[in-house]
């Protein structure tokens, strides 16, 4: 035993789970039951995401069959019945024996606004995360090891994926919310807000009986610009983890070659992204299906308004905080649309998580094949 | 990339982006200790022995402490390893040892790595319609579910890896002795990946340690210290959670001062996780 552990050859004289290797050892009882154990485990979590896809697909097919594709163009949530005073042909309130009549408008649910939401504050994330990302782990790779502190930089990195979720929900909305509130925004406003072109992004339009009138949005730091933010945050050490080790995997020869053909240091940085493109476009990817999954932190700091509004300062909704902060009392036709959101939520992911997983993969056969 | 020479504007371009590159590294660790900062110096305000040795009291303005809420966390945490991490390890094992490219092991391993990466609110919806809806109300053995549907890909995953970096040597030695496979797996190869597969299991224990979304429609959360799983569960971080949304100042410093303890919590996990798995690799090395 001592004598092989010595020498830890890594060689592939027989793979551990190759044919061989089975053959070779005596079989007994106990090997039955391991084998079958195992077997059961792996093909247990097949069985998990068989689940989630069938569970999820069949508690949210009333919703399906009841909106069909208007479910995603749909801007109205609205979970209650409404009364509505019934207008008539001339325009007018309709009135029967003196009482005004009534009619019922039915519960409806389109995921328009909070699509909108998702995709607005995970964009906001990447713009922000990105190009820090990409910096840090060009420093870890190029610059770091020469100062002899590529580790505890790389570990500190890594201490940030380790605050939960609730713990950036509680920063952004006790530290950033207030002060983005009373500084950035009415900095940016003060700046910005007499210049027409960035008039949007501090007046909303609404409907006030039937008309439409423009107000300056109130803010209140609980808005897409602070989701967005804590979002870029929270995705910072996945892309920069990632992009290291992609970075990291370009061969030398790619580095050395250009420095002696006179590149400067960041002519070299740059053929190494460039090099590298396919897996750090993969690390986006991955930082992005975190964004839009993140639930706890984004519910907290997000406003919980489903609207579409185009100003970074106006509260608005996620997929996620719409299902952390209404599916415990939905019910009904409710929580099927609910159910279908989480579906979505749940196929996004998954797309997500392939497309990166095929650009790391497709990254590494690359980089070998250059060997 | 351009191989001819480079003028004096492209070396100070150059010069320029390596700035740019520290500046953003430092940017990262100065938020970093920026939210650590305001986590731990908060907390530290609001944090006293009575939050270790009282529950909620009811009273939101003099709010008591977070025991139901702390032992809440480790049952529900006890409970998902107790089904996880066996599962999972399993499931690792297999992939690994057994067939690592057949029809289960391939689709298995590509479907963990997938599902590492679904939002936990997700699992936690499922949670509720798979065992909330049937057993008609909220309970500790549905929060514990979903926790364990988190954890095993996470382990399975780890366990795998660990076991492919354990020379083939030890396997054809332990062949070699006449043991079978099952006495090979579990008395050779696994006792000498045994350290990087504990350094997994606390990664996973840790990653669920942390959730909220997956316990909200699930164990939902209680006010009382409770060990019977088929109740309404509390858990530390739905609990925080509720603190840090309500109206109350004194349940905030609460909040605060669970955030304190939560992350104390993880990051010595994650301290132990290191020292573990480079005393591991340590020991792979000398020996």
């Amino acid at each position: 035993m001592s004598q092989a552990a010595s020498h830890p050859d890594r060689g592939p004289a027989i793979p551990p789970g190759s044919p061989t290797a089975a053959r070779r050892a005596k079989t007994g009882l106990g090997d039955l039951a391991l084998g079958i154990m195992a077997r059961f485990g792996a093909a247990s979590i097949i069985f998990m995401l068989t689940a989630l896809l069938f569970v999820l697909f069949t508690a949210a097919l009333p919703s399906v069959r009841q909106f069909g594709a208007n479910f995603f163009i749909s801007t109205q949530w609205r979970v209650n019945t409404l009364e509505k005073p019934a207008i008539g042909p001339d325009g007018r309130v309709l009135k029967e024996d003196g009482e005004t009549v009534m009619t019922t408008i039915p519960p409806a649910f389109g995921a328009l606004p909070t699509i909108y939401g998702t995709a607005v504050t995970s964009f906001i994330a990447l713009v922000v995360a990105v190009p820090l990302s990409f910096g840090a782990a060009i420093f870890i790779v190029r610059v770091a090891p020469r100062w002899k502190i590529a580790g505890p930089i790389s570990f500190l990195i890594e201490l940030l994926a380790a605050i939960p979720s609730i713990a950036y929900g509680l920063w952004g909305l006790y530290v950033l919310a207030p002060f983005l509130r009373d500084w950035v925004a009415p900095t940016l406003q003060k700046v910005l807000g007499d210049i027409p072109a960035f008039r949007w992004m501090f007046f909303e339009t609404i409907t006030i009986a039937g008309r439409l009138q423009e107000r300056p949005i109130a803010f209140t730091g609980r808005d897409m610009l602070c989701g967005g933010l804590i979002l870029a945050i929270m995705i910072l050490p996945i892309i920069t983890a990632v992009a290291r080790d992609v970075l990291r995997a370009v061969p030398r020869a790619q580095i050395e070659g250009s420095l002696a053909l006179g590149a400067t240091w960041w002519q070299s940085c740059w053929g190494m992204l460039r090099y590298a493109r396919a897996g750090l476009f993969g690390a986006v990817v991955l930082g992005l299906a975190r964004a839009a999954g993140e639930t706890m932190a984004i519910t907290m700091v997000i406003g919980n308004n489903n609207q579409i509004a185009a100003s970074p300062f106006a509260p608005a909704q996620t997929m996620a905080s719409l299902l952390a902060s209404e599916f415990r009392e939905a019910a009904g036709l409710h929580r099927a649309a609910l159910l279908e959101v989480a579906l979505v939520l749940l196929i996004m992911s998954l797309i997500f998580n392939v497309v990166a997983r095929w650009l790391f993969v497709g990254g590494q056969s690359r980089s070998a094949a250059a060997h | 990339m351009r191989s001819q020479g480079v003028g004096q504007l492209g070396r100070w371009y150059s010069r320029i982006m390596f700035g740019v590159c520290v500046g953003f590294a430092a940017l990262i660790i100065a938020l970093l200790s920026l939210v650590i900062w305001y986590l731990l110096a908060i907390g530290a305000q609001s944090v006293d022995l009575a939050f270790f040795t009282q529950d909620q009291s009811g009273d939101p303005t003099a709010p008591g402490g977070m025991r139901h809420a702390i032992v809440g966390t480790l049952v529900l945490v006890g409970l998902a390893s107790a089904v996880g991490v066996p599962m999972g390890m399993l499931a690792g094992i297999h992939m690994a040892e057994y067939s690592q490219e057949t029809w289960l092991a391939k689709p298995a391993r590509f479907i963990a790595d997938v599902l590492a990466g679904v939002p936990s609110i997700v699992i936690g919806i499922l949670g509720y319609e798979l065992i909330v809806v049937p057993m008609g109300n909220f309970s500790g053995w549905a929060g514990a579910a979903a926790l364990a549907f988190i954890m095993i890909p996470i382990v399975a995953r780890t366990t795998e890896e660990m076991l492919l970096l354990v020379p083939n040597s030890y396997r054809a030695g332990s062949f070699a002795l006449g043991a079978t496979k099952a006495q090979t797996i579990l008395r050779v190869v696994l006792p000498a990946a045994s350290g990087s597969v504990v350094t997994g299991i606390m990664l996973a224990l840790a990653r669920v340690a942390g959730e909220t979304a997956p316990l909200l429609f699930t164990a939902l959360g209680s006010r009382f210290l409770t060990l019977d799983p088929n109740q309404p569960f509390p858990s530390l971080t739905v609990q925080i959670y509720t603190y840090a949304t309500g109206p109350y100042e004194a349940e905030r410093r609460l909040a605060w001062a669970g955030i304190l303890v939560l992350i104390s919590i993880l990051f010595a996990l994650n301290l132990t996780i290191r020292v573990v798995a480079a005393r591991s690799a340590r020991h792979l090395k000398s020996n």
